[in-house]
């Protein structure tokens, strides 16, 4: 209760005292005193303002850390986009012309300067041609094709026009540098191919999806600055960029006049344009349907009369896509457009074959019909196609229930009632193998008619029909498949797979006489359930013709709907400069994380400031008694000793400002070259702001004020008696005082920093805390078990002062100093205190030093990533001899798990940038499955895994084939590096905390952390299920991303079979040893940098001591010469001394090594600390030594002292 | 019998202009049980004159000899050992040690060369009842009155049984009572230990209870 009051209390009185001071101030004849005090005891008071400018250095230093990060990552990114600020960049090529379009656009030119078309493949691979030796290779390079007003986009030495001629190409250095390559250097580059049919679909082709360029001539190696580090990703690290012609390019990748992106430049270079102007910049281009990559042609079944005319039995327009599937979203679209005007959707898909069933469900016979096409379709009036011998629309086939056409009725004598079985391909490949789904049983609903053309087809020429085709004589509803529709024979089908059944000759007689025409149909509903996929869910629309309507009337149609739909079907811009500005400000925010780590450093600072001033008071002991005497009163006393200390504070913080600035580079110059491996680029310059200065003297003051304030109220403690006499204390036995309180207050303060400890060192408590919080939590822990000690410290030493124990005993000289040293407690504590504050830092800081593990690594020991997919099955031993031959045998006992891999921001440690869109790796099953008996899993910081799942965490993956929908109510599981949580991404909650990315295409995936890795190679990445990925990421083909266990086996030779067999898909293989060391470097070199901090909390913690010890001669010359006098040598008296300054020392280590010890161990036990090993001792001896050299200032002013002088009392 | 024979010594300190001659060929002799006052004014010389008797200092020219060993021929260590076994020091700001007790204070001397043997520890028992401080062993110095912080320290100044004994203003910050108890204690314990006792003073009080009194004028004993 007492306290209670007393603390209600405080807050009058200090109110009081701040108008006490302020109305001091008012005084003139005190501002003199104060002024002249300041001007006579300089000595001491700039000690004090030096302790302060610490302080006030590593405070300010600190936000100017924060300032460089954010301003050198602002620079960074303003420096690689020059004055493009948004980028449009689609996955298909469209009409260059609409860059011209569009930069004619008034509303354009309101906003934006220039707009510039280039091709850009972020996934490039560029190899050198070697005269002789083996090539370099170069992966995920990004290829620019570009034109030469490009260079103007940019500043400095770019901006000089370089111009790629053809047969040319422009390295960056980075990409030189890795490649080898000189100018003049012949390399092949090898880019994704054109391939419209998506390659993880059956008909995707899968062996061509390489382009290569051939010999290419070196013409320039431009450096890393400017457009030369021109990237779309956020990140420091120096991007490997390539540069080559528009017009070359084109041609080598037959996109004539072509592009796939379009690079626009706003009106300043250092601001974007307005959020208003980004949003409307995609309504200003103005695509054709064929820049959406779709197609409307117009189909009509005709047939000649006998007298030569021809009649139009059905005519409409077809709308298709040239990747064959129709996207879901440009369905809707053309739902929207044509749904109005009598607009049919058709999925047509090819069975593998189809046979008779017997009533007992079983073939009848070995007869059956290979590779025909059914069409899914709900019939209507206009188009039909399925009418009844009445010419009454089918409405509806129900389901189970199949429509054929009299041709395969007659071939396998079907009737209506009859069965049958399609077999077919699943609608998606696993590795690039087209797989047998279920075969499907239906039943004949109707057969429809099927005219026989007069004539069938002959090369490009259509069927002629003499009698009326019927409506289902429509080979045009099967889009156009290049390598198929094109072909005069079923056996020069160009398929990505095998044809297995036997292609008879009635079947290449129905290829002649009605080529693509769907032997069968069913209801869009079953179509869709049996084979719609990720990459759609139809093949073509059909629009009726009518009067006025022509394909371009329906394109143009089609575009507006686009434009009011809000869909921009791929065509978004990008405002890469915002986004990257946005990202600039940082995933770690350095200001507070030095901040955090620096505390002890300031609190080091602010230490010794109390202990330079408490000297200065006791020093001028003599003036203030004398100021008591004659009647003074001891506020106004005390109001002047702190208005002396308000003097120096704001002399000593203007000092640290510029301490800090000098801080603030030294550390700096440490990030960029010994320091690098945190920040992985030597980007880092100065920046500064008004704010972070003046925080920094403000807090710098305003913390020292209220340290000096604390001091002067401690020597309020002294009588006026001892005051005169020049002392602030005096030793006198003071009873033991009630330790009860005191016990208390020490197990309270370190249960609470055990607690605060556990806290920060409990993974899933500690994510929820953030980088900072967990800092923060550390160190508050280390906080309170250091006070704790110094509080038990200074007890100890009150009663050794106090003690009766008698000096006789050996060792004499030991006994004698410690005696000394606990002379004046306060003073030898706060001096333990300083040294300990750094100690805890370095030891500490050296306990969290990681070696990669393990478990880091979960047992594999190469991870590659491929510019381009792969889609074979890489553990498939017959895959394998196929494809590598008889090297295959150097991947025998090696187990590969590809995975799925969306590009995106680098949310590692290695990225100082916020991750706005992270990359995102799908776990296949393969890969849980692999984790149920693996000898090595990954090393789990926590999860959501209950029961049997906690064997294998991985399993909160697995879900059935249902993929979730990625919405705030059904967000997908996804697995994440702890790491990568805390620091990039800032989930605090840790596990099950909800996640989500923004795309540029409108889309928000929601996620939910389902699980927290430690320490992994997987850092940086969202890891979630095959299937969500396939859902959520239908573009994405093939394999990218491998985990590569090599068992046994020499893994150098498997990587090297590896990365040639795949050289044209850029396959880049890297240790794992070689990564979780880099990813670790990271936090490692961070601790080094903190570690740093502590060397200079041990520089004030040194200086303190050597201060105190020099004081505390100075103060003890009369005792010395005493001593001296009684016969103790020099030598003698210098040991003591020493030893004196030892114990403080010595005991200032101890107090240190000792909290970190507590506030390390519960980190231990959790697995996030490492015994430090050598490092720490050879850190601890270089204090120890450090100290002790300080110590000889002490022995030097001993071994000087004049004896005689001192004896006199002079 | 031991001795101290101080032969024309002469001290002078440097300045900025000429040296300063404080002492001009002094020359003095006593011998065990004898005691000395030496006044004069302020800044007469009489403290360097102890302080050379001391051994805390070394005279410009002549000789000092105790038991006729020159201290001044001894190197560093050796003079302190010296110092230790055979002169013991009393001054006016009696120099205690604040941090130890009365006991450990005394104790002083022995703490020079080593942890003090069970004699001296003793003797140190011995010298504090003669000074009528053992009530007092435990305490520490602020909490003595200054009568018997002198005490103390005249108590340790005769731990080792010093062949000399040296005295500076031993009564100057004492009132009269004090300074009258101190002198009286301090030659009675002197003639007890028949050690040679050179009090510096200008209280004429105390330097007439003394058996020989010199005067200290112009640096010259008179």
């Amino acid at each position: 209760m007492s306290r209670w009051r007393s603390i209600t209390r405080a807050i009058p009185n200090l109110l009081t005292n701040v108008r006490g001071l302020v109305g001091m101030f008012r005084d003139r004849q005190a501002r003199q005193f104060i002024a002249r005090s300041l001007r006579h005891h300089w000595r001491i008071n700039l000690a004090v303002a030096l302790g302060v400018s610490a302080a006030t250095a590593v405070l300010t230093g600190a936000l100017l850390i924060g300032d460089s990060t954010r301003g050198s990552l602002r620079q960074l990114t303003l420096d690689r986009l020059g004055s493009i600020d948004e980028v449009l960049i689609t996955d298909r090529f469209f009409r260059q012309e609409m860059a011209a379009q569009i930069a004619s656009n008034e509303q354009f030119k309101a906003n934006y300067r220039a707009a510039a078309p280039a091709i850009l493949f972020p996934q490039g691979t560029v190899a050198t041609v070697p005269e002789n030796g083996s090539p370099a290779r170069a992966g995920n390079v990004l290829v620019l094709g570009i034109e030469s007003s490009f260079w103007e986009l940019g500043s400095g030495p770019q901006a000089e026009k370089l111009t790629a001629e053809e047969g040319e190409i422009i390295l960056n250095e980075p990409l030189a540098r890795d490649l080898k390559a000189k100018v003049g250097s012949r390399v092949i580059l090898r880019l994704p191919a054109d391939q419209q049919v998506h390659a993880d679909s059956p008909m995707g082709d899968k062996d061509n999806r390489v382009r290569s360029i051939p010999e290419l001539t070196v013409s320039a190696i431009i450096p890393a600055e400017g457009l030369g580090q021109f990237s779309l990703r956020s990140s420091q690290g120096q991007p490997r960029n390539a540069y080559i012609a528009l017009p070359t390019l084109q041609e080598e990748l037959r996109q004539e006049e072509k592009v796939n992106a379009i690079l626009v430049t706003g009106k300043s270079s250092n601001e974007p344009p307005t959020e208003e102007a980004s949003q409307s910049l995609s309504s200003l281009l103005q695509p054709e349907l064929e820049d959406y990559g779709l197609l409307i042609k117009p189909v009509s079944l005709d047939y000649q009369t006998d007298n030569g005319e021809t009649r139009t039995v059905l005519s409409y327009f077809s709308l298709s896509s040239q990747r064959l599937m129709i996207d879901e979203k440009t369905e809707a679209v053309a739902q929207q457009a044509f749904s109005q005007v009598g607009g049919q959707a058709v999925l047509t898909y090819l069975a593998n074959s189809m046979v008779k069933l017997t009533p007992k469900g079983s073939p009848a016979g070995d007869e059956l019909v290979p590779y025909s096409l059914i069409s899914a379709i709900d019939s209507q009036e206009q188009l039909g196609p399925l009418k009844d011998e009445a010419g009454q629309v089918i409405e509806d086939i129900e389901d189970g229930k199949v429509v054929i056409n009299s041709w395969l009725a007659e071939d396998l004598k079907l009737s209506p009632g009859d069965h049958i079985r399609v077999t077919f391909f699943e609608s998606e490949t696993d590795y690039g193998e087209s797989s047998a789904a279920e075969p499907v049983d239906l039943e004949v609903q109707a057969i429809v008619p099927l005219t026989e053309p007069d004539k069938p087809f002959g090369g490009r020429r259509p069927a002629l029909f003499r009698e009326p085709p019927t409506l289902v004589n429509d080979p045009d509803l099967t889009p156009e498949v290049p390598g198929v529709t094109d072909r005069r024979s079923i056996n020069d089908w160009d398929l990505p797979f095998k044809l297995k059944h036997r292609i008879r000759g009635q079947d290449d007689d129905y290829w002649n006489h009605y080529r693509t025409t769907p032997k069968a149909f069913v209801s869009m509903k079953t179509g869709q359930e049996l084979w719609s996929s990720r990459f759609g869910r139809v093949t073509s629309f059909r629009i009726p013709a009518a009067e006025g309507i022509t394909a371009k009337s329906l394109g143009k149609q089609f575009v507006q709907q686009v434009q009011q739909s809000g869909e921009a079907l791929g065509f978004e811009f990008i405002p890469v400069k915002r986004k990257a500005l946005d990202a600039s400000r940082g995933a770690t925010p350095f200001d507070g994380l030095f901040l955090s780590l620096s505390f002890f450093v300031i609190a080091a600072g602010l230490m010794l400031v109390s202990l330079l001033f408490r000297l200065g008071v006791e020093q001028r002991a003599n003036e203030i008694g004398t100021l008591l005497a004659v009647g003074t009163r001891r506020q106004q006393v005390a109001y002047l000793l702190v208005g002396e200390g308000i003097g120096v504070a704001c002399l000593g913080a203007l000092l640290g400002i510029a301490a800090g600035i000098g801080y603030a580079q030294l550390m700096l110059l440490g990030l960029r070259t010994w320091w690098i491996g945190a920040v992985v680029s030597p980007f880092l310059d100065f920046h500064w702001t008004v704010r972070s200065l003046m925080i920094g003297y403000g807090l710098g003051v305003l913390t020292s004020i209220i340290t000096i304030a604390w001091s002067v109220s401690r020597t309020r403690e002294a009588s006026v008696r001892q005051l005169l006499s020049g002392r602030t204390s005096e030793l006198s036995y003071q009873p033991p005082s009630q330790n009860k309180s005191k016990f208390t207050l020490i197990t309270i303060l370190l249960l609470s920093a055990l607690v605060l400890a556990t806290i920060a060192a409990i993974p899933s408590i500690a994510t929820k805390l953030g980088s900072e919080g967990q800092a923060g939590a550390f160190l508050g822990a280390g906080a309170l078990v250091l006070t704790a000690l110094l509080i038990i410290i200074a007890g100890r030493l009150k009663r050794t002062s106090a003690s009766e124990t008698t000096l006789v005993r050996s060792p004499l000289l030991p006994r004698f100093a410690a005696r000394n040293a606990s002379r004046n407690a306060g003073r030898s504590t706060v001096t333990i205190g300083l040294v300990a504050s750094a100690c805890f830092l370095i030891a500490s800081m050296s306990a969290f030093r990681l070696d990669p593990s393990q478990a880091g690594k979960g047992g594999f020991e190469m991870v590659a990533r491929s510019s381009l997919p792969i889609y074979i099955d890489l553990n498939d031993q017959q895959q394998r001899e196929e494809f590598f031959g008889d090297e295959s045998q150097e991947l025998s006992g090696t187990t590969i798990f590809p995975l799925r891999f969306q590009p995106g921001d680098d949310a590692s440690c290695n990225n100082l940038y916020k991750a706005r869109q992270p990359r995102v790796i799908g776990i296949t099953p393969d890969m849980i499955a692999h984790f149920n008996t693996a000898e090595v899993p990954f090393s789990w910081a926590g999860s959501a895994a209950v029961g049997d799942q906690e064997s294998n965490p991985w399993t909160l993956l697995a879900t059935d084939s249902t993929s979730h929908a990625g919405t705030e109510e059904d967000p997908l599981p996804v697995v994440i590096d702890k790491n990568t949580a805390m620091y990039s991404l800032q989930l605090w909650g840790g596990v099950g905390q909800s996640y989500s990315v923004d795309y540029e295409d409108g889309r928000t995936i929601h996620f939910e952390v389902v699980g927290l890795l430690a320490n992994s190679i997987l850092q940086g990445s969202l890891l979630i299920s095959e299937a969500d990925f396939e859902h959520h990421y239908p573009d994405v083909s093939g394999y990218r991303y491998f985990l590569i266990d090599t068992g046994t086996k020499n893994s150098d030779q498997a990587a090297q079979v590896l990365e040639n067999r795949f050289s044209d898909e850029g396959f880049d293989t890297r240790s794992t040893d070689e990564l979780l060391a880099s990813l670790l470097q990271v936090q490692n070199t961070y601790l080094s940098a903190f570690q740093s901090l502590g060397a200079l909390g041990l520089l004030l913690g040194t200086f303190g001591l050597a201060t105190v010890q020099l004081r505390n001669v100075l103060e003890r010359r009369s005792e010395l010469a005493l001593m001296r006098s009684s016969g103790f040598a020099r030598q003698r008296l210098a040991t003591m001394v020493m030893l004196e300054h030892s114990i403080l020392l010595l005991g200032g280590l101890a107090t240190g090594i000792f909290a970190s010890l507590v506030t390390v161990l519960p980190h231990w036990f959790s697995g996030g600390a490492a015994i430090p090993g050598t490092r720490l001792i050879i850190d601890l001896l270089v204090i120890l030594v450090v100290g002790l050299l300080a110590g000889l200032a002490a022995v030097a002013a001993t071994l000087r002292a004049p004896m005689i002088s001192a004896l006199r009392g002079d | 019998m031991s001795t101290l024979s101080v032969t024309n010594v002469s001290k002078q300190f440097p300045t900025r202009g000429e040296p300063l001659q404080v002492l001009r060929d002094v020359s003095l002799e006593m011998k065990a049980g004898e005691n000395l006052a030496i006044l004069g004014p302020s800044g007469c010389g009489k403290s360097t004159l102890l302080h050379l008797l001391g051994t805390l200092d070394a005279p410009t020219s002549g000789t000092i000899k105790l038991n006729d060993q020159d201290p001044f021929s001894l190197e560093e260590s050796q003079l302190a050992r010296f110092r230790n076994e055979n002169i013991g020091f009393i001054f006016q700001e009696h120099h205690l040690l604040p941090q130890l007790s009365v006991l450990e204070n005394v104790l002083v001397p022995a703490m020079a060369t080593g942890t003090p043997s069970e004699e001296l520890v003793q003797r140190a028992h011995d010298l504090i009842n003669r000074v009528g401080l053992e009530s007092r062993l435990s305490h520490r110095p602020a909490e003595l009155s200054g009568g018997e912080r002198e005490r103390a320290a005249v108590a340790r100044s005769l731990l080792h049984r010093p062949l000399l004994l040296l005295a500076d203003e031993p009564t100057g910050n004492l009132d009269r009572t004090n300074a009258q108890q101190v002198a009286q204690l301090l030659l009675e314990i002197q003639q007890q230990e028949q050690t040679m006792l050179v009090v510096v003073t200008h209280n004429n009080e105390l330097a007439d209870q003394l058996q020989k009194q010199t005067t200290l004028d112009n640096g010259q004993l008179s």
